[in-house]
Parts: C-alpha cells; structure tokens; sequence
C-alpha cells in the first residue's frame, strides 16, 4: 500500500488477464476439489473393497481328522454305513461339524485307492444343494428335495447333478482317520476324483472337465495332485 | 419506558402456534416442506394406492423392532440361538417385539408383491415414471436380500440349512457362481465369519440402502404425483401423444421454501390479532 498514490482506490486495479487456452483460476480449483474428491474416495473406497471381497479369494485346506476306532465301522453286514461325526476346525466346532457314512466293503486291503478298499468313506452333503443325505439300505436319499443315490454314492433319482463326495483315509494307530476331500463321478462307470466343488456344480461335462472347470473353478479347498485309483 | 407507547395484547394461542411455525419456517422451511408433501394434488385413487404407504410403515415397524432386537441378540455361532430363546422367553415382551419383526417381515414382502402388481397393471411403470419403478425394482431386491440373511440370524436347524441352501443355489451361477457363495459365506465353508457377515448385512448395509432408495423413491412419487386409472381407451387413428413433463397430476410450482409470511397468511394473523 505504501506505493499506492494518494487519491487512488481499489478499482483502479486491473487483474492481468490469462491467455485464453489457459486454465482459468475456478476450473483449477474445481478440477483440484473433484480430483482431490476422487483421492479422498478412492483411500476409504479401495480398501473397504478389499476387506470386504478377501473371503472370495481365500481357500482352507483339509486337515485330517479321527472318525474313531477301526472296530467301530467294520460290524457292516449288508450296506448300511455307519455314521460318524466329526469337527472340521477345531475352533468353529457349532459350524465346522460334518458327518461321514463309513462303508465297510468287508475287505481288507488299508489302501484307500485299492480296488478292494477296506471302506468307502461318503460325505453326507447332497450334491444338489447341500442338504445332509441320509443312509438307507438301498443308498443315500436326501431329506431336503428328494434326491437319491445308489449304493456308490451315484444319482438314481432326484436333482443331484453328480455322485456323493468321498473322503481320502487312511488307519492309524487302529483309528480310521479322514485325511482328505475329493469329489468323484463316474467317467464310463470308472470311478474319477476331482478338486471338490460345492454341490449344484458339475466337475465334468460328460467326462470333459475343461468346460465345467471354467464354468466352476474349484475355489473351496486348497489341494494337491488328484488321486487316481487302481 | 415511555408510557405513550401503547402495550400490546398478550398473543393468542393461534399465533403463538403459527409464529413458532414461521420461525422454523425462516430458518428451515421444514414447514412448507411438509405441506407441499402431505397436500398434493392426486387424481382419484382407491384402496390400491395405500400399498405403498403400508410398505413404508412396515419398513419403519421393522427398523424399530429390528433395532429393538439387535440390543440382544448375540451374532455369534454358540450364542445366537440362546439370545433368540432369552428375547423370546425371559425378556419383558420380547415375545412381541420379535413377533413383530417376523411377521412384518413376511407382511413386507407379501406386500411389496401387491404393490408391485398395482404399479404394473395400472402402467404406472411408463413415461414418466421409469425411475420410480427401477429404485422400486432395487428396493425389491434389496427386501429379498433382508430375507436372504434375516433367515439365518435365527441359527436353528431349518434357518442353518435353508442359508446353505440359498448360498448353493446362488453357487450354480456359471461363471461367478462358487464367488459368489464364497463371498456370502464370507469363506470357503460356512463359518462363525457367516452369521456375522449376515447380521452385518441384515442390520446395516441392506437397510440403508433400503432407506435411501425409499428417499429417491418418494421423491419421484412426490415430483411426478400418483398415477392415475389408466381407464381412458386410446382410438387406433390418435395422434401421438405430446407429453408435457409438468402435466397437472404433477406439482404446479416447485418448491419454494423459507417464505412462510404469505399475504393470505399475514391477514389471517392480524385477524386474529384483531
């Protein structure tokens, strides 16, 4: 101010004028708060995304697991598996309890791939949606919408879309010991095992599995190579 | 003070009351608001025109005793179902407010189907409505959301396996299917993670998504007015329609808030002062 003439006043001024191609000083400062917005969004948006889609990427792997003494499942005369709980995370027991229909064949070769296997180990989930099947004497039936299986765990009736789950096992110290998941079908009534897939979804298109695997990746349990039976 | 300034007669109730509404009005227009809201114009509607409004009071009977319920229910796998059994039998009418909140959650849905079928068949889905019936379409999906993971929440045997049967079945999608029942489950098998994914939906994420979508909802119902009968026939051999945006089913003015002291209003107060 001091080099301001006595007698002068503010209008005199005249602000320098911007080129026209220039930004003027409002599109800086609305360009500034709208990217600043979107940085402000993007911090809080990005990791909420996230946290909030990690459990689609996340894959548990099985742990094996005691279904109880050998003696207990090898009275089976005629089929009727005997059914045996167990807990598949020791730290969520209401919601990880699981049931397995153990088959003795009446064999007694231990190796589980064996074609005269000691047991047939069945996972009680139904392959339509997921409902516990129950053992009968022809099979398995599931309670929920009529599905039901014959004595291999295959469909007879019903909507299931692929045979009972199986259980990878193996004895131990005289205990039957549940040590894996697979899910199988039937590949010209020869027995084939694949990564498990929830129920409702197909592990193979009339034995081809490149389809159904893009259709329905494998995305629940972490695994090794799949077994291949004798 | 001097005393040839003449003291004026203590005010009526009636003006206290409309000088307590101008000075919300000033400050707000609330007021005005309020009334551009509640008396519109509306052509001749009968019964099936109340659907909506009984939808909106079951959702704010459902916000009331679902958070009512949430003060003791407990979303953890060994404790949901004994706060279930304490609300149901132990807590004073806990029996009825969960009652509530179980029938009024099949009511909503029963009639958000009715209203569903009298916005279609009154064609009240066309021009200029479209927006009204797509928020109305997201609010649907958003009850069956509700009912998807309010399901769950009761964590006995029919409500554990009917989740797994809803989370398999949303599983055969092609493609993201087994993602998308992975993201439900919030894991790969169905978990503790679950019923707190679930209640978290159920009580938070999903209403306030119903809230605001009611919001945009009633403000198109509000901008655009109530559709009418669609009784008139329309002759084959009619000219195309010209449409005007602002017919007179629909608001006449548009709002005008925070100038309450209307001439027709300010001869009423001094009438009254009178």
């Amino acid at each position: 101010m001091a080099d301001t003439p006595a007698g002068s006043h503010a209008h005199a001024y005249t602000a320098p004028q911007a080129p026209d191609s220039a930004v003027t000083r409002g599109q800086f400062l609305t360009l500034s708060s709208v990217g600043l917005g979107a940085m402000i969004g993007a911090v809080i948006g990005v990791p909420a995304t996230a946290y909030l889609l990690a459990p689609v990427t996340k894959e548990v792997t099985f742990e094996p697991v005691s279904l109880g003494p050998v003696s207990r499942f090898t009275g089976e005369t005629s089929f009727k598996p005997t059914a045996a709980t167990y807990v598949e995370d020791p730290k969520n027991p209401n919601t990880s309890a699981g049931l397995a229909w153990v088959h003795y064949t009446g064999k007694q070769n231990p190796d589980w791939l064996a074609s005269d296997a000691m047991f047939v180990v069945f996972s009680n989930r139904c392959m339509h949606l997921g409902c516990p099947v129950m053992a009968s004497s022809v099979g398995f039936g599931c309670p929920c919408h009529g599905g039901q299986y014959d004595t291999r765990g295959v469909r007879i009736a019903g909507p299931p879309i692929r045979p009972l789950d199986r259980f990878q096992w193996k004895i131990a110290n005289k205990e039957l010991i549940i040590t894996n998941r697979w899910s199988v079908d039937f590949v010209n009534g020869k027995l084939t095992y694949y990564p498990v897939k929830m129920p409702g979804q197909p592990v193979d298109i009339n034995g081809d599995t490149t389809a159904a695997n893009i259709l329905y990746p494998d995305v629940s349990y972490t695994h090794g190579p799949v077994p291949k039976p004798q | 003070m001097s005393p040839s300034i003449p003291i004026p007669p203590p005010p009526s109730p009636k003006q206290m009351v409309l000088a307590t509404e101008d000075w919300v009005e000033y400050r707000t227009g609330f007021p005005t608001l309020v009334r551009k809201f509640l008396f519109r114009k509306v052509p001749p509607t009968g019964w099936f025109h109340t659907l909506g409004s009984s939808l909106l009071t079951v959702f704010i009977l459902q916000a009331t005793t679902g958070a009512l319920l949430a003060m003791t229910y407990d979303p953890s796998p060994n404790g949901a179902y004994e706060s279930i059994r304490y609300i149901t039998d132990q807590q004073t009418l806990g029996w009825l407010i969960r009652g509530m909140h179980k029938w009024g959650a099949s009511m909503m849905v029963i009639l958000l189907f009715l209203h569903m079928g009298r916005t279609f068949f009154y064609g009240a889905y066309k021009y200029p409505r479209e927006m009204t019936w797509l928020t109305g379409s997201l609010i649907f999906i958003s009850v069956m959301g509700m009912g998807l993971t309010g399901y769950l929440l009761v964590w006995d045997q029919r409500a554990y396996w009917a989740s797994v049967v809803a989370v398999n079945i949303n599983g055969t999608a092609p493609v993201l299917g087994p993602f998308i029942s992975k993201f439900l489950l919030g894991g790969p098998v169905f978990g503790a993670q679950t019923i707190s994914r679930f209640y978290a939906l159920h009580m938070l994420l999903i209403p306030g998504a119903i809230g605001a979508l009611i919001f945009v909802h009633m403000w198109l119902v509000v901008k655009l007015g109530v559709t009418p009968w669609p009784a008139r026939p329309v002759p084959p051999d009619a000219p195309e329609p010209e449409y005007e945006p602002h017919s007179q089913t629909l608001i006449e003015e548009p709002l005008r808030v925070g100038q309450p002291a209307t001439a027709e209003r300010e001869r009423e107060v001094q009438e009254v002062g009178d």
